[in-house]
Order: C-alpha cells, then structure tokens, then sequence
C-alpha cells in the first residue's frame, strides 16, 4: 500500500545573506491514513520547514525546493500549479499553527472565519456554511457554540481559540492535517484536553496526523510512528515505543533523557550541550558532532546515513560501529 | 469573560455603531458636522440672500445691522450668505478629494506592500516622485492647466496628496502581511485577492480611517489655499475665496475672514472627531466585553 503523504528526498535551501544555505536535506517522510507521525528535534532543526514545504507555503524566493518530491494520495506537489495548490490546502491537506493567540483574524468572528473556510472549497451558501461552523465548533467541544461563533477572538482564551482552529482546519474533511506544535502556547491541562480533541478528531475523520513537536510527552501520548530530526536531516525513524524505549542516536537519546521523570531521583535535569549550528556552518561531517560525547573522526569528516541497525533506522556512525 | 443575559447575535456594523453611539467627542463631531452640512445644504431656505451681489456699506460690523447678522465685505456684500452658500462647495471638495486620494493611495499601497520585489520597487518609485513634488504647487499648475473648476480642483488636491495613504497602506501591509494568520489564511486556501481584501486591509483600517479624515480636513484646507490664491473657481463662492478676496483687508476687518476661517476649523475639527471615534469604534480590542 502506498502511503497517503508520501515525501522523499526533500531538499530546501534558502538565500540568505550568509549564501545559499541548506534547510532540509533529504527529508524523508510518509504517513498513512489514520496514523500520528511524531516530527521531534530542538527549533531550527526544519520540523516547521517540512511542514510548510508540505502545504506548499514557503516563501518563494528566499526559499526554493531544490529537489525530491512530495506526494499526497500519489499526487505529486513539487512543481503543483498554484491554483491547484491553493485547491488542495484546507480542503485535503491542512495546517494548525503553532500560536492560537495570532493565527486567527482579529477583525473577524471565529464563526465567520471557519465558514470561510467552508465557502473556498465547498458550493455552500452562507448560512449553511455558518450553521456548519456553528456544527464544527461544537465538534470540537466549545460550550455554547452558537454564541462563541460570534465572538471575535480575541474574547477566547488560548485553549479555545486553538479549538477553533482545530475546527478550521478539519472543516472540509482533509486527508492529511499537519499540527506544528500546536500546544506549545498552551497549558499543560489545556495540551491534554487538545491531544485527547486531536485523537477523536483522528478516530472520527480517519485524517492522517503529522504532529511536529519538541516536546515528548506528546510524542508518548500521540504518535504511532516518530522522526528525529536534526539540522535539516531526519537522524532516526522508528515506531513512538521504539524511540522512546531504545533510542539510537545520540541525539535522540539526548532528548529523552531530557524528560523529567516523577519519582526519579535526580539534582539536575539533563539537558543536550551547545545549540544546532547555524546551516551555514555545517561542516562535512554529521551535524550533532559538535555536540556530541561519542563523536570521532569519522563523525567529524563524513556524514552518516539514515540506515538500519540492530533495532531500527538511525544516522550515526557510533550506532553502525556498535560504539554505543 | 462573562456571558450577559441578552447577549444576542450583532453584525460587526452594529456593534460598531453600538460603540461609536457611547463615543461622546465622537458624537460633538457628528453633532457639529450635521449642523454645517445642514446649514450649508438648507441655511439659504431660512436666509435668503445673493453672496455676490453689494447689499449694504462695505465693513460693516457683525451684529449692528439686523439685516446681516455676520456683517459685510469690503464690497459690502452679506457674509452669512457667503458662508451658507459656500459650505457646499468647499465640504463637496474635501470629500471628493479625500475619496479620491484614499482609492488611489490604498490601491497602490496594498499592490507594493503585498506582492513586494519589482511591483513595490516600481510603485514606490512613482510614489516618490509624486512626493517629492511641492504639492501645493503641483496643485497650482494641475489646476491652471485645466480651467479651475470643482471636479479639477478635487482631483488635483486628490492626484498631490495620495503618495502620504499610499506609503501607510503600504507599511500596514508590510507588517500585516507576515503575521500568522495570514499564513493560517493562505493555508485553508485563500488566494491573493482574498487576502489582500479580507484578511489584510481590515486590519489595516485604523490607521487609513483616521488618515482618511485628516485627508478630508487637509483637502478641505488646500481648496481654501487655492481660492485663497486665487485658483479656485471663481464663479464658485466658498469659504476659501472668501478668505482669499479679504486678506488685505485683514487689519481693518477682523469677520471677513474670520468666520469662513472659524467654519474651515470647526469643520476640519468634526471631521477628525470622528475619525478616531470610527477607529475606536471599528477596533474588536477596545469593544469591552
């Protein structure tokens, strides 16, 4: 079977005052229906790249595929006219954005916008577009809808609002709904109630789930299958046990040490030295060397390749070498 | 956030005017602009009396003769028909000058603010040259070119005073233009038009509404500064020309030019009252909840 998101060999680059520096190279992904691939890895290592990349929003110039190709229901995007991407994005494929708080319309109420949503891709008038919202709104568990969908946003708290933009972006049913850290602004509660509304929404819709992340926790709580990712470079891919259970990588294994653990007695949490580098210093070599304990010259000079080991795929030399 | 009992389903239109309704310095302006636009569209019913025409002894102080209450010209002729009948013209002026400068500046300022790179370069570029034009000059010749008349003098006040609303429109949109939710819009699908005029100009509607009132108070000051020239129209009366026609006799009688100069203010006054309170008003952030 073939997957539903498929993309490979994905490569970004983008023009900077620095020169052409290279944000993703060779990303790839696949989801299937129905199925929570987890994106892991710190800021700045191309989780939000893949999924604009995806949605075919990434600004172009500075930005520009350089290569691979990123297919949707064996539909190929890379190259896709702009009307046919624009016909595509919030009716198969859709977005939830990071910051509830800005990525709605201040000017508008939230009914409004999400029959908008309804009337660019579906021949609806628009009081069955609003009654849809109002539908939609009470899908996704807002109190008293019909009242809420004519609040502007600014009168929802957090929670709310990226309720609504649940709401939006399932409102034509896509296949695909990507999420880019979409509790990262919330609290802690509110995350929960957001993952337990993504996992129905998933369960009722049978949308697959691209859910990019930096944080763990909902990686356990969500994903079926994770990537890591490390400078622009997926570094080990596994199922969400296997990752969180065994770690491969250096980094990933950083990572997970990362999470604190009640009832574990500990001074300090852990923590990964050092930043991801800049992309335009990237060396020849594997790009978390710099930071890494098990590092060699081989590390140093060559990069490793995402190829399978004893448990699942991982980019290290030291895994291949059996050093760790 | 509370729930009031009545809390009932308003249009955006409604709510705003809900808000402006409680805007008191928002209300003195509606109250002072219908007063001038009544008494300049209806004054000559109750006050009927020829501008032009010499009625009584030149200078002659307001006040003494019932007959013409505001007092005469230095041709004697009657100042409160002069100010009924010339507030028509110069409020006609403004607005169309101000309708036009706002069409012409927001239109270009979104193009160059949104798509940006050689459109905004190109744009930018025929903004500045119209800027650096002495403006009232420029008006000067447009007028003198084509024989002044209301229509020539709108548009030329118009054509010199876009390039201010064009370069605001164009940095509301500048900054608007990376905020997320006019990614979020992009990523339902919403294609450039769209979001030009829905998600994008909306939000850049406060500071161009208020730039539009002040636009109407200028225009109604540049018609003035025409007349006052002597370019306006002439076989038009209006509260410019009246200006214009008196300066020189402005040490020896103070209400010639006064009282056109008193309705320009309180007219620029009203205008501006009610720009902010429509900004106040059409703001979702200062609507209490």
């Amino acid at each position: 079977m073939t997957a539903l998101l498929d993309i490979t060999d994905l490569k970004v680059t983008f023009n900077t005052r620095y020169g052409q520096v290279t944000a993703l190279d060779g990303v790839s992904l696949h989801v299937n229906a129905g199925e929570t691939l987890g994106v892991v890895g710190e800021s700045g290592c191309g989780k939000s790249i893949t999924a604009l990349a995806t949605m075919g929003l990434i600004p172009m110039p500075p930005g520009r595929i350089a290569g691979g190709s990123i297919r949707l229901a064996g539909e190929e995007l890379v190259g896709a006219s702009p009307a046919r991407m624009r016909a595509m994005r919030g009716a198969d494929i859709a977005m939830i954005f990071q910051e509830p708080m800005t990525s709605l319309n201040p000017v508008f109420t939230v009914g409004d916008q999400i029959a908008e949503a309804i009337m660019l891709h579906q021949k609806v008038s628009a009081d069955r577009a609003f009654k849809d919202a109002v539908a939609l709104l009470d899908r996704v568990g807002i109190p008293s809808p019909a009242d809420r969908a004519r609040d502007y946003p600014h009168q929802l708290s957090g929670g709310m609002r990226q309720r609504v933009m649940i709401a939006m972006a399932v409102s034509c049913r896509p296949k695909v709904l990507i999420a880019d850290e979409p509790t990262t602004a919330l609290d802690v509660t509110v995350q929960a109630q957001i993952f337990d509304l993504l996992n129905e929404i998933q369960r009722d819709f049978g949308a697959a789930i691209v859910l990019i992340t930096h944080d763990m926790g909902a990686i356990s709580e969500m994903a079926d299958r994770v990537a890591v990712m490390y400078a622009g470079r997926i570094i080990e891919e596994a199922t969400a046990d296997d990752v969180l259970d065994f770690p491969q990588h250096p980094y990933a294994r950083g990572l997970i040490d990362c999470i604190p653990a009640l009832g574990r007695e500990e001074h300090a949490l852990k923590e990964i030295p050092g930043v991801v580098p800049p992309l335009h210093l990237l060396g020849a070599g594997c790009a978390f060397a710099e930071r890494c304990e098990h590092a060699n010259d081989r590390c140093r000079q060559e990069k490793p390749l995402l190829v399978n080991h004893d448990h699942h795929p991982a980019a290290c030399h030291a895994v291949e070498e059996g050093r760790i | 956030m509370t729930d009031t009992p009545d809390y009932k389903a308003e249009s955006p239109a409604r709510e705003a005017w809900r808000m402006f309704r409680r805007n008191v310095p928002a209300l003195v302006g509606v109250v002072i602009l219908s007063f001038i636009v009544l008494a300049t569209l209806y004054g000559t019913f109750f006050y009927a009396g020829d501008p032009y025409n010499v009625v009584w002894a030149p200078h002659e102080r307001p006040g003494v003769t019932p007959e013409f209450p505001l007092g005469t010209d230095y041709l004697g002729r009657d100042i409160l028909a002069g100010m009924l009948t010339g507030g028509g013209p110069t409020l006609a002026v403004g607005a169309a000058a101000a309708a036009i400068t706002m069409v012409i500046g927001i239109t270009l300022g979104s193009l160059a603010g949104f798509y940006g790179g050689w459109v905004d370069n190109l744009l930018m570029r025929i903004t500045e040259f119209f800027q650096v034009l002495p403006a009232l000059l420029f008006a000067m010749v447009l007028v003198t070119l084509f024989s002044p008349s209301l229509w020539t003098i709108a548009i030329a006040i118009g054509v010199v005073s876009w390039p201010q609303t064009a370069r605001l429109t164009r940095a509301e949109f500048l900054r608007i233009k990376e905020l997320e939710y006019v990614t979020a819009a992009r990523a339902i699908g919403a294609r450039n038009k769209r979001i030009i005029w829905k998600v994008i100009l909306p939000n850049a509607m406060p500071p161009l509404i208020v730039s539009a009132t002040l636009t109407i108070g200028i225009a109604i000051l540049f018609e003035a500064g025409l007349s006052f020239l002597g370019l306006g129209d002439p076989n038009v009366m209006s509260w410019g020309l009246m200006i214009g026609a008196n300066r020189d006799y402005i040490l020896d009688a103070w209400w010639p030019v006064t009282f056109p100069g008193l309705a320009i203010f309180f007219t620029v006054f009203a205008v501006s009252l009610i720009g902010d309170g429509l900004n106040d008003a059409f703001n979702p952030k200062l609507r209490e909840r």
